[in-house]
């Protein structure tokens, strides 16, 4: 099954970074939806079916907490698995980020490992 | 057949072969892996950058890793391997500590590779990279089975 991603972060270089990744990355891929914060985030999941959001912390406008904050209370939603890639070195905040079921890759990240976590995921997903 | 990769060379192998290569300190070793043809090629290189010793570099181009790296893949296509099915793996590129690493070739040799891989859209499969040992790396291309043995240990990459 193809997978439909969602890709937030601020930065359009590190968007294309990540899109390349997921490219080499030998997922069946789907669409790659980007947006340039959490609230274009959030707008791009009304429109679209994705089932995968890789989210960046901070960001302008609405920061990546707050989105997956957002995405947790609402049923059509919740249940869309997310990576966080950041910088974010504040291990509180990492913790809080697991609790709210999302999976966290410090950049710089490999695009090994942004594969190897989606494997993982797509493995959980399937089981 | 067994063959032995010295340093600055490439080899590649077929089914029924082991390519070997000793000593991987900061060198970059790279095993490419066509699983289907069965195919596979090894390569020990010193340097990052042909820049440095151009003259050499065309003598030579297995003593660096950006010109290494690239006829490594064109020997691989030339013996029929596919770059969609190539399983990539990398070593070494070590700090040892018994030597003055004053330019630190390893982590150098080592960022030159990611930054050809990925402008070629290329995964490493596996990695066994940095710390300050030295490896030796056996490569069976029966098999693409990848060992390495460092400080009497053996293990599987």
């Amino acid at each position: 099954m193809a997978i439909n991603f969602l890709i937030v972060d601020d930065s359009s270089v590190m968007r294309s970074m990540i899109a390349k990744a997921l490219q080499m990355s030998g997922i069946d891929l789907g669409a790659i939806h980007q947006a340039g914060n959490g609230k274009e985030g959030l707008d791009k999941l009304d429109e679209h079916v994705v089932d995968l959001a890789i989210v960046d912390i901070t960001m302008p406008v609405m920061n990546g907490e707050e989105m997956i904050d957002c995405m947790r209370s609402r049923s059509d939603t919740n249940q869309i698995p997310v990576i966080v890639i950041s910088n974010e070195g504040s291990e509180a905040r990492i913790e809080r980020l697991k609790e709210k079921k999302a999976w966290f890759i410090h950049k710089p990240f490999t695009p090994e490992r942004i594969r190897d976590v989606i494997n993982e995921l797509v493995g959980r997903q399937n089981a | 057949m067994r063959y032995v990769v010295g340093v600055g060379d490439m080899k590649i192998g077929r089914a029924g072969d082991i390519l070997v290569t000793h000593g991987l300190g900061s060198c970059l070793g790279l095993m490419l892996y066509d699983p289907v043809v069965k195919v596979g090629g090894m390569l020990h290189a010193m340097l990052p950058l042909s820049s440095v010793n151009p003259q050499k570099a065309e003598s030579n181009p297995f003593m660096f890793v950006d010109t290494g790296v690239r006829l490594l893949f064109k020997e691989m296509y030339a013996f029929g391997g596919e770059k969609n099915r190539m399983k990539v793996k990398a070593v070494g590129c070590s700090q040892p500590a018994d030597k003055n690493e004053l330019f630190r070739i390893g982590e150098r040799n080592y960022t030159i590779l990611r930054k050809l891989l990925w402008k070629n859209s290329v995964l490493l499969e596996a990695e066994d990279i940095g710390g300050t040992i030295s490896r030796t790396v056996f490569f069976e291309i029966s098999s693409g089975r990848t060992v390495i043995v460092s400080a009497g240990n053996e293990r599987l990459l």
